[in-house]
């Protein structure tokens, strides 16, 4: 299929430049940036809902980058996967750092929703899905709206109960059997 | 809580907990790589969003990062402090480790007058026979830390400090061998005391001190009453 085989030359292509960011290369890291800012800018503006905010993660995350290339492994992630996880392990950070009692409140006010719908899209036109989507496609709904907020939104465990109108016990519960039951899934392939 | 950590929720004194344990504990940290192997996936997911220009600005923070060429020059003088003595270790590692070390150097610049409180020993011991003894000075106002022995690696030691808050701090890169003399900057001073734990993992030398460990520690040591 000529859109797999796009897909894998541009990944083989960012994790080339990952390994010469590694040896200290700035303008690949200048490629990295061009290729991914829009993707690593939706992940921390997402999880920060707040600009500025996502605008200084994002520097910090490209430093990161720039700091951690050389533990990049293209045979156990896919680059794209691996810039996601700096971003959003970044926003998640300033979020626990500066977010306070604030978010949880923010967050029915953020159409979070509309962004929940929008990550799904690009789920669906994505020609090669990873399967723990199709795991998480098959949780319980609110196992599964627990786990798509605190990954895609950020969320606390306080925040998930204030955002999901449930006791904090109750939504523990759906996080941590959905994440055992999407383990269990994941395994059974 | 490995799980939840990778996924993110945990907040206030259980994400502390779980970043004192990611340091402390091998098993925890390769629970929460394989559980974020299983979750990161997701990412491909967001949604993009149009960027800011702030690659300039990145660009120019990079000029604040230690280029590679200051670790060979670090090796070569590690070499060179190994054969030379104690005295000249420290003050290798002083002249060398200078640039590197804490960005708050300002808090560093005015040395107190020094309190009567002993010194204090620490061991730091890991797996495979991994051995480092520290010397916490008077007020913690320094701290020489001796590799006796650390597994091959191409990466670099960093101190670490963790208080009873489990977080850890770092106190920058130390050398591979010989002693390092680290000046904590003031305000790590005061968690330099009995039942804090010291530790070393192994990092890259760009951007230290690390504002967080991305390994498991290979030495812990607990500073000891006087």
């Amino acid at each position: 299929m000529p859109t797999a085989a796009h897909a894998d030359a541009r990944r083989a292509e960012l994790s080339g430049l990952i390994a010469r960011v590694a040896r200290g290369d700035r303008k690949a890291l200048g490629l990295v940036y061009d290729r991914t800012s829009a993707k690593l800018f939706g992940v921390c503006l997402r999880i920060t809902r707040d600009r500025e905010a996502a605008e200084d993660v994002l520097q910090q995350v490209y430093l990161k980058v720039w700091n951690r290339a050389g533990r990049f492994d293209p045979e156990h992630a896919s680059p794209i996967t691996w810039l996601c996880a700096i971003a959003r392990n970044a926003s998640i950070d300033w979020m626990r750092k500066h977010g306070g009692p604030m978010p949880s409140d923010a967050a029915e006010d953020e159409p979070g929703a509309a962004g929940l719908g929008a990550a799904m899209e690009e789920m669906a036109a994505g020609e090669e899905r990873a399967q723990i989507f199709d795991c998480l496609d098959k949780l319980p709904p609110n196992h599964q709206q627990a786990i798509r907020l605190a990954f895609f939104d950020g969320l606390s465990h306080s925040e998930l109960a204030s955002t999901m109108r449930s006791p904090l016990g109750t939504t523990k519960s759906w996080i941590r059997r959905g994440l055992l039951q999407l383990r269990g899934c994941l395994q059974g392939d | 809580m490995a799980a939840e950590y990778a996924l993110g929720v945990l907040e206030g004194e259980e994400r502390a907990e779980a970043q004192r344990l990611l340091l402390a504990s091998p098993a925890f940290a390769a629970m929460v790589a394989k559980w974020q192997g299983r979750l990161d996936p997701l990412g491909e997911a967001f949604a993009e969003a149009p960027p800011p220009d702030v690659w300039s600005a990145i660009e120019a923070r990079l000029d604040g990062e230690v280029q590679p060429h200051s670790v060979s020059t670090l090796r070569l003088w590690q070499g060179i402090a190994g054969l030379s003595g104690a005295l000249a270790a420290v003050l290798a590692a002083v002249m060398v480790l200078g640039p590197v070390t804490l960005r708050d150097a300002a808090d560093t610049a005015a040395p107190a007058a020094p309190a009567p409180v002993p010194a204090v020993i620490a061991q730091l011991s890991g797996a495979d026979g991994t051995l480092l003894a520290a010397r916490i000075g008077p007020d913690a106002q320094y701290l020489d830390i001796r590799a006796v022995a650390l597994p091959d690696s191409g990466l670099t030691p960093e101190l670490w400090v963790i208080p009873g808050d489990g977080v850890p701090r770092s106190l920058g890169l130390i050398a591979r061998d010989g002693t390092t003399q680290v000046t904590p900057p003031e305000a790590l001073r005061p968690l330099l005391v009995d039942g804090a734990l010291l530790a070393v993992s192994l990092e890259t030398p760009e951007g230290a001190p690390h504002t967080a460990p991305s390994s498991t520690p290979i030495a812990l040591g607990k500073i000891p009453a006087i």
